[in-house]
């Protein structure tokens, strides 16, 4: 799952892989508030679950969005 | 030919008018004031400036200039009805339509407002084009007027980056189905169930029922943005999607998106998940800010203008806001004149 979730970033956003790990937060990869929501929208779209931009600020790390959206029953 | 019996009239676009306030306000300007930046509202709105009235001036005011625009666009005096789509009239009671119409030498005419927030024009198509199909009116003057700055939060860095104020008229007349400038299907829509993402909570009938004072900030507008954001992308393609389903056009036959300026980013993501290309979608937001039921009316009266849309493009309208409510309709782009202002 965090491999899929650290492609679809790379991509969405432009950023560079290496910076994509599993201890690095939305913040600190310099995603704004309308980024969050649209990474909500698009793992529903990809995976299945919905999620809220809020749920995802609070989880903040990518370890913890990858929990969040296997606990939702992500398919992958 | 229309209104023979048997057949229905279409509306079909016959000239338009813009009019913007002459006072451009920076986002420096706000910065000055608001803790926020110029980078900070570009990168999350598109937007560089917008337009606020001065003191005195109303949302009739800028209807009437617009107002008159359209008709003289259209080589009109006159229209059979004044359909005003706006969510700041001058007053709760009457509509601001009225007093429009009677200040274009129109007293006698039948006008009303529309309420749909930033679908308002949207809203405001469909009621026009109806009255046109029942026969009540062979020429309507639609209006798209705000004066958002009348609503916002002093203190509010987020809605007051956002809204600017404007005027945008277009003059329909009764027309063919098939001829350049017809309104194409009007898909609407509403979910009131999430009313509470973009309101001014107090001053109606719900708050003075309750008989309790309000905070201050309820009387002002107020926006979830986040949550806007992903109804908004979601609902305008659903609509957009739609209109072009009956009207016969894949996603890709579509010369020209106009989409209700909301928000760039908003834009971006209804386009590029449709599928149409960056140069076919035509934008203003970023010298005049989202200015709600006068956007769409205001860039078309741009666009045309400017040579950004030309006759014969396939164009493709959509609008989402408050309600929520939303809508999108289509229309190949006729030969007429396009006329602006500001002051």
């Amino acid at each position: 799952m965090f491999e899929e979730l650290k492609q679809l970033m790379a991509s969405k956003y432009q950023l560079d892989p290496a910076t994509i790990t599993p201890d690095a937060t939305l913040k600190g990869l310099g995603l704004d508030s309308l980024d969050v929501v649209e990474l909500a929208m698009t793992a529903e779209k990809e995976w299945g679950p919905r999620v809220t931009d809020d749920e995802l600020n609070e989880a903040q790390r990518l370890d913890a969005i990858v929990k969040l959206l296997e606990s939702r029953n992500a398919r992958v | 030919m229309p209104g023979m019996p048997g057949d229905t009239a279409h509306a079909v676009v016959a000239g338009l008018g813009s009019w913007l306030p002459s006072r451009s306000v920076s986002n420096d300007e706000l910065a000055g004031y608001l803790d926020t930046s110029d980078e900070w509202i570009r990168s999350r709105t598109g937007i560089a400036a917008r337009r606020w009235v001065d003191q005195g001036t109303t949302t009739g005011d800028l209807a009437v200039e617009a107002g008159r625009l359209a008709l003289r666009a259209a080589s009109e005096d006159t229209v059979d009805a004044v359909v005003l789509a706006t969510t700041t009239p001058d007053r709760r009671c009457p509509a601001t339509a009225p007093d429009v119409a009677a200040r274009l030498g129109m007293t006698g005419t039948p006008a009303f407002d529309v309420s749909a927030v930033c679908a308002g024009f949207l809203y405001g198509l469909a009621t026009a084009s109806g009255l046109i199909a029942a026969g009540t009116a062979q020429r309507v003057l639609l209006i798209g007027a705000e004066t958002y700055s009348t609503i916002l939060n002093p203190g509010d860095r987020t809605t007051r980056a956002i809204f600017g104020d404007a005027a945008g008229a277009v003059l329909l007349r009764a027309g063919s189905a098939d001829e350049p400038g017809a309104i194409g299907p009007c898909v609407l829509g509403s979910d009131g169930g999430n009313r509470d993402l973009i309101t001014i909570p107090a001053g109606g009938a719900e708050q003075r029922s309750a008989g309790t004072d309000a905070p201050p900030e309820d009387f002002y507008f107020q926006m979830r943005g986040g949550d806007v954001y992903r109804h908004a992308v979601t609902r305008m393609i659903e609509s957009a999607e739609e209109a072009l389903s009956r009207t016969g056009w894949a996603a890709d036959e579509v010369d020209r998106l106009v989409p209700h300026q909301a928000n760039s980013r908003i834009s971006t993501a209804v386009a590029e998940r449709m599928g149409i290309e960056p140069n076919r979608q035509v934008t203003n937001i970023e010298h005049v800010g989202n200015t709600a039921s006068a956007s769409i009316p205001v860039l078309l009266a741009e666009t045309a203008a400017d040579g950004r849309l030309k006759p014969g493009h396939r164009v493709l309208i959509v609008g989402f806001g408050g309600g929520l409510a939303w809508g999108a309709t289509t229309l190949t782009w006729p030969d007429v004149p396009a006329l602006r202002g500001e002051g």
